[in-house]
């Protein structure tokens, strides 16, 4: 019998990173549970169709120096942090410093703020489903802990850039944790990037808590380089009447997995998720995301799209577990998918998990060509066979893309989409 | 202009076509009548360059060219242009941007400039008053949401941006009410000019009270049975198919 594979031990030694005292615990004691910890393979559910992509190889195990700077690619109004491998560069970043609102990196927290933090962070993930995301929890060397009281607003979007840089091989974790208070309100822009084209890892935990009646608008885009394996854990837990509204944006990768939980544990909490993927190539994207309805009188609405081309393969998994008390809810899932060649592969899989019995649950995943009248119809007029596969391509996500609530992040995500058809058209 | 020589076509193995002749020159307007299932709305599939049909014999010159080894968008680039029976809905590509893409893929193939989205603006929405439809269509998904005259105008539309030099109008005329078939003639006369032709499918004489044609040709199970003038169509509109040897019932249950 051939052993399972292990997590290398070189993954958890301590970085040399100084932080407070109180996060340096948590990332040991983080570490500790991780000693020994089995990889995902075939066999784990979870990872079932990605495990053969995963690829920690010793050399990634080493952290990527932060030592360059680095300037946001979206060079647009807004405030904007920049994590070059993981810490923060205070002198690319710009951001307020306004009544009710405070933006501080983990190497800046006193030690009681240290430790208020120490006990929130994971709180909003789930250990088991996100086993990955805890090496981000032993690893961290920096992050960003952003706090707002009630009533507060953020006036413009929150850019935070997260360049990995891959000049050498490595890996690197990049950390957020966002408390919104009472009716507080904030739109973040997380952005990932790559330089330099070493074989590297990077290794996201991005958490959001949010109290009655807040709002918040979280817009992702994984855009790392082919060299980079991007494995990301989004969580956030909602009270009352509160709402987050998700926007992800995926091109694929050698290995690209994305873990979106929410927990609705407030009544009359509402979340909207949006996610677009496109691959090409062999390259891969796994999203899983997981919508738990604990309290009554929710709703949820989410709506993925993915598109495959070449010999790629994209997953999408979505859970929605409604609880017993969960009464009244109303939970929306849609998954559409799109294949551009015979040699590509999607799976998708829809998970309902129902324990009440007064809920409006609907559901829905398809897989499907371009339509050839729809072709036939473009090319009748002079359109070109390939611009009217990639016009009718981008048109089976551009109603999501749509939906982007920030004009430049939305005109940025459209351009980078041409260009990604533009691509996979010409070579086929 | 256009010269089909017994053309035959089949769909999934069936014969459909079976030895069309016909001739169009610059600035005629021909009109194919028949019976449901005689063939007439697989003939314009064909000339379009729809690969559902198979074409087993004869040959489609348009300017001596030989049409039928072109693929479709390379037809259209030449001047073929085929107003949809059933126009496709594309929802998520907006009208303007789709009308944009099309003119400019054949500006590009004649050499010419591209128009840019400005030009292209103004001239999509003065030409679409033409048609009697509201410029916010354009911004609207490809057909999406259209009633069924909103169609056959975004399609007339479509005709006048692109300038073809063949036009081919399959069955133009259905479904539309009397105002809405109005407009369409009225754009498929501003279509009229000595550089173009225009052949047009129809089941019904009405078109042809606001379009008249040169000729008129009578196309019964893959054939053309009868050729002669407009007369021709008003004869057809008082005595049925019956008198030409045709069976109506039978060729509409094929």
């Amino acid at each position: 019998m051939i052993a399972a594979p292990r997590l290398s031990s070189s993954f958890l030694q301590a970085s040399g990173h100084a932080l407070p005292e109180p996060l340096m615990a948590l990332r040991k004691q983080r570490g500790t549970a991780l000693i020994d910890m089995p990889l995902p393979t075939r066999k784990t559910e979870n990872w079932k169709y990605s495990s053969r992509y995963l690829k920690l190889d010793d050399e990634l195990a080493t952290g990527l120096p932060a030592a360059g700077k680095t300037g946001p690619e979206l060079a647009v109004a807004g405030y904007h942090v920049v994590f070059h491998n993981g810490v923060m560069v205070p002198e690319a970043s710009d951001y307020p410093d306004v009544d009710g609102i405070t933006i501080q990196r983990f190497a800046d927290l006193d030690d009681d703020e240290a430790l208020e933090l120490a006990e929130r962070l994971d709180n909003t993930l789930d250990s088991n489903a996100v086993q990955l995301a805890r090496l981000n929890s032993a690893r961290f060397e920096d992050g960003l802990y952003i706090r707002l009281k009630a009533d507060a607003v953020l006036d413009q979007p929150l850019y935070i850039v997260c360049e990995t840089d891959a000049s050498t091989p490595g890996s690197a974790y990049p950390r957020i944790y966002v408390d919104a208070g009472r009716h507080s309100k904030i739109t973040l822009v997380e952005e990932y990037i790559t330089s330099g084209a070493e074989s590297a890892m990077v290794n996201t935990v991005t958490e959001f808590a949010l109290s009655e009646g807040a709002q918040v608008t979280s817009i992702r885009l994984a855009l790392d380089g082919d060299n980079v394996q991007h494995i990301g854990a989004t969580g956030a837990r909602l009270k009352n009447n509160a709402r987050f509204e998700s926007h992800t944006v995926g091109f694929g990768g050698p290995l690209r997995r994305h873990d979106l939980q929410v927990r609705l544990e407030g009544p009359g909490a509402e979340c909207v998720l949006n996610g677009v993927v496109v691959t090409q190539d062999k390259q891969h994207y796994d999203n899983h995301t997981t919508i738990e309805h604990v309290a009554p009188h929710c709703n949820s609405d989410e709506t993925y799209r993915n598109i495959a081309a070449d010999e790629s393969h994209a997953i999408f998994n979505g859970r929605i577990h409604i609880h017993p008390d969960a009464q009244k809810s109303n939970a929306n899932m849609s998954n559409k998918n799109l294949l551009l060649s015979t040699g590509a592969e999607i799976d998708t899989k829809p998970e309902l998990e129902i324990y009440a019995d007064d809920v409006k649950c609907a559901h829905g995943a398809t897989v499907g060509q371009l339509n050839a009248d729809s072709i036939f119809y473009l090319v009748s007029r002079g359109i070109g066979r390939r611009e009217a596969r990639a016009l009718l391509s981008m048109a089976f996500i551009n109603e999501l893309v749509e939906r982007i609530p920030v004009e430049p992040v939305k005109e940025t995500v459209q351009a980078r989409l041409n260009l990604f058809f533009e691509q996979t058209f010409n070579e086929a | 202009m256009l010269s089909i020589k017994n053309l035959h076509a089949t769909v999934e193995g069936e014969e459909i076509l079976k030895g069309i002749n016909l001739e169009i020159k610059a600035g005629e307007i021909h009109a194919i009548m028949g019976p449901n299932g005689s063939g007439k709305s697989t003939l314009s599939q064909v000339l379009a360059g729809n690969e559902t049909f198979t074409v087993t014999q004869g040959e489609v010159l348009l300017d001596g060219n030989n049409l039928l080894e072109l693929v479709t968008e390379e037809r259209a680039r030449k001047g073929i242009f085929l107003a949809f029976q059933y126009p496709v809905e594309i929802p998520g590509v907006s009208n303007m941007q789709f009308l944009r893409t099309a003119v400019n893929a054949q500006r590009q193939h004649r050499g010419e400039p591209e128009m840019n989205a400005a030009e292209f603006m103004k001239l999509a929405r003065e030409t679409s008053k033409q048609v009697d439809l509201d410029p916010g269509f354009l911004k609207r998904g490809v057909n999406e949401g259209f009633s069924g005259g909103e169609k056959k105008r975004n399609e007339i539309l479509q005709a006048l941006l692109l300038q073809p030099r063949l036009a081919i109008l399959d069955e133009t005329d259905s479904g539309l009410d009397i105002d809405a078939l109005k407009v369409v003639a009225d754009g498929v006369n501003a279509l009229k000019s000595k550089d173009r032709a225009v052949l047009m499918v129809t089941h019904y004489q009405r078109l042809l009270n606001h379009i008249v044609p040169d000729f008129v040709h009578v196309l019964a199970d893959g054939r053309i049975v009868k050729s002669g003038g407009k007369e021709l169509a008003l004869e057809l509109e008082e005595r049925g198919y019956g008198w030409l040897g045709i069976n109506e019932t039978a060729a509409a249950a094929s």
